[in-house]
């Protein structure tokens, strides 16, 4: 569906994306993860052929990039925008219109749509007589109107209110039914764990970790307690069935040898002080991502 | 073709503008003003009855002049509505001036007219009135008096102004101008003046319609809808669509403005108007203002285009636009300095330079047609202009409407335009 191959971008001695590579099966909703200046941006923007990349390849339905493409494909961009002074249910057609669908069957379609998210009433004002979230469902809308079967998702739910983040998720969620591929970018990593099935977490413009979530997650849940107590943690820290302990505010992260017994080390910590919580297993995106970034933060440290 | 969804949009977003209805009403209701205004005045200054006092010294005056001033209005009245006024010597005249002012002041007489005891010798005669501006009454009254003294001091010199009126017969020169070796019939002030008014409007709607595809592009920079338009279209679909659209709202101006015009002439003319203005619509005259508009508005807007994509406010773009706006404004100051020559090897250079050719090209045209190759190459220097500045301005235009922030310097320009 989408191949990225080794792809680079800078910015005035900045490099946004480095040497990023990742691949997207059709069909699910891949995570493209990361902080706020991670690069997820700038790679969709070099996805939808909008900036070129500076070094390697990218290849969009087994094809290298093309104009008519495109049109299969619906992008909501991190940057909305709409003309203010046109009214929603025009603005709507035009977007199809420029996507390839008919002037009729986009004014068919923008109706349902703007039905299903509840705007019919709003079809014949102007566009800035909308409220931000409003103009958000709208904008939501006129990336799939032309039922592409690529959607690429840049932060489609800041700014939302709980309401109309569960709307747009459950659209986001029928689209996969459906059979489509869709990619979803953003920096809250917990508001998507639930959707995605695979993910790519990314940080100054490199890959950290891409699979399947719930391999990464096992893989992570294996060997790593959180823990909240009271006692020392050098406790921990010095005993020879743990390979390391990090802290994250006053919990614990304690990653095991192979082959070791959580029990035993709750036994251990019981020995030197109060638990207030113990934890195996189920980590969070989130707590991956900081673990993987501090990971990779100390053995570049430990390159120089 | 989606470059056409773009420019309908645009075109119609335009058209449906208030701003857009008043500036094309505001047209016609000017040249209604302009065209009109002259009939009407025309026509009802001569309606109204003038009262005058009559003061004359001389005593023998009044008579004839009051049977020269017999002309009736439309409906039997007399124009004039004299009347005589006896004093005895220009003091008592003084002593009665200030009731005369106060008739006038309540609007009892129009004004009155003193002639003195020497007039014939020295011939000053005064009139008083509000309204000493009215060139047709005061002319009148003028010309009369002043027939009436010639014959005094002609009957003097023992001679009969009957008969030597025919010696004061005025000298009328005429004008014609020739062109081509033939008589142009219309006159060649009306030709002057609406090609002043043709190019006026040429240098306005290029302008108008050209910042406009500036400003269009600011905005779609500022509110962000770029990265969706460029996510389903290619940049020059969209750069092509935007001037297209805009391009189109002139010509529907113009159409609007050229049917008032026609309207407004023919009825002009049935109200008793010249016909010379309907010749300033010629076939020819048109035919080549549409084609300099097109290639002028093309050339314009692809600059003011390249312009508007490295910017990010208009008020930025105001300081890059200035040298092309000032390169506009010669184009309606230079055809002044060379309408004397508009054959000369000066106007001739000046009108194949693309910055200049819509309006010195067409003014050229439609003064003193020039060799059909002039034409032909002003069109195809155009186009090559056209082509040039289009494929410049598309190039910046790709890198430049992504930017924000950082204007880019001519160095990074240049760096762009390389760019294949």
């Amino acid at each position: 569906m989408l191949e990225i191959r080794n792809v680079t971008k800078r910015y005035d001695g900045t490099t946004a994306v480095d040497d990023l590579s990742l691949v997207v099966e059709p069909g699910g909703i891949y995570g493209l993860l990361g902080p706020n200046g991670a690069g997820k941006s700038t790679t969709i923007r070099m996805i939808m052929g909008i900036i070129e990349p500076d070094e390697g390849e990218m290849k969009l339905f087994d094809s290298p990039f093309s104009e008519k493409v495109k049109e299969r494909i619906g992008y909501l961009p991190e940057e909305r925008g709409l003309y203010r002074k046109m009214k929603v249910l025009d603005h709507l057609v035009f977007l199809g219109e420029i996507k390839g669908v008919s002037s009729n069957v986009a004014r068919e379609r923008a109706a349902e749509w703007l039905e299903r998210v509840e705007l019919s009433e709003w079809a014949d004002r102007n566009v800035e007589a909308l409220s931000k979230g409003m103009q958000q469902k709208v904008q939501f809308i006129s990336t799939i109107l032309h039922n592409p079967q690529l959607v690429i998702l840049d932060e489609p739910f800041t700014g939302l209110d709980p309401i109309n983040t569960q709307l747009l998720k459950d659209i986001v969620e029928e689209m996969k039914d459906s059979g489509r591929t869709v990619v979803l970018s953003t920096h809250l990593m917990d508001q998507v764990e639930k959707l995605c099935e695979r993910i790519c977490l990314i940080n100054k413009g490199q890959k950290v970790i891409e699979g399947k979530l719930s391999d990464i997650k096992r893989e992570f849940g294996k060997n790593v307690i959180t823990i909240r107590y009271s006692g020392d943690r050098s406790v921990l820290e010095n005993d020879s069935r743990v390979v390391s302990v990090r802290s994250f505010g006053q919990e614990l992260s304690v990653t095991l040898a192979e082959g070791s017994n959580p029990g035993d080390i709750i036994r251990l910590a019981l020995e030197h002080g109060e638990v207030e919580k113990f934890e195996v297993g189920e980590v969070s995106l989130h707590d991956i991502f900081i673990a993987k970034v501090r990971e990779g933060e100390v053995s570049g440290d430990e390159d120089i | 073709m989606k470059i056409f969804k773009v420019a309908k949009r645009e075109y119609l977003q335009r058209v449906r503008k208030k701003s857009f209805l008043i500036v094309t009403l505001l047209g016609p209701v000017l040249m209604a003003a302009l065209t009109l205004a002259p009939v009407f005045l025309l026509r009802h200054t001569g309606e109204q009855q003038t009262g005058m006092t009559v003061i004359d010294m001389t005593g023998n005056i009044y008579t004839q002049f009051s049977e020269a001033l017999s002309d009736t209005l439309d409906d039997g009245r007399p124009i004039f509505n004299l009347e005589r006024l006896a004093v005895a010597d220009s003091f008592e005249f003084e002593r009665v001036k200030p009731s005369l002012n106060e008739q006038i002041n309540s609007g009892i007489i129009d004004g009155y007219l003193y002639i003195p005891e020497d007039v014939v010798q020295e011939g000053g005669a005064t009139f008083y009135g509000e309204k000493v501006g009215n060139i047709k009454t005061v002319g009148k009254i003028e010309s009369e008096l002043n027939n009436i003294i010639i014959s005094k001091r002609l009957k003097e010199e023992g001679m009969e102004y009957s008969e030597v009126k025919d010696l004061f017969r005025k000298t009328d020169l005429k004008t014609v101008q020739i062109q081509k070796g033939e008589e142009r019939e219309s006159s060649f002030d009306i030709i002057y003046m609406t090609t002043f008014i043709f190019i006026m409007v040429l240098y306005f709607t290029i302008l108008m319609w050209g910042i406009a595809v500036q400003r269009s592009i600011i905005e779609e920079k500022n509110n962000r809808v770029i990265e969706v338009l460029l996510s389903s279209l290619r940049p020059v679909d969209l750069l092509g669509g935007k001037i297209l659209g805009v391009g189109s709202v002139g010509l529907t101006q113009y159409l609007i403005w050229g049917l008032a015009a026609l309207l407004f002439s023919l009825y002009g003319i049935s109200m008793g108007g010249s016909p010379a203005a309907l010749q300033a619509f010629s076939l020819t005259t048109m035919v080549f203002f549409l084609v300099y508009y097109l290639l002028g508005f093309l050339f314009y807007a692809t600059i003011f285009a390249g312009i508007g994509s490295i910017c990010n406010s208009d008020q930025e773009a105001q300081q890059i636009q200035t040298p092309v706006v000032m390169c506009l404004v010669f184009t309606i100051i230079i055809p002044i300095v060379i309408i004397q020559n508009p054959d000369g090897a000066f106007a001739t250079v000046i009108s194949l330079i693309p910055l200049f050719t819509p309006t010195v090209m067409f003014m050229r045209i439609n003064i003193l047609m020039p060799p059909a190759w002039q034409i032909g190459l002003s069109i195809l220097l155009m186009l090559a202009g056209i082509y040039i500045m289009g494929r410049l301005s598309a190039k910046i235009f790709r890198t430049g409407i992504l930017m924000y922030g950082k204007r880019p310097d001519a160095r990074e320009l240049l760096k762009w335009l390389k760019r294949s």
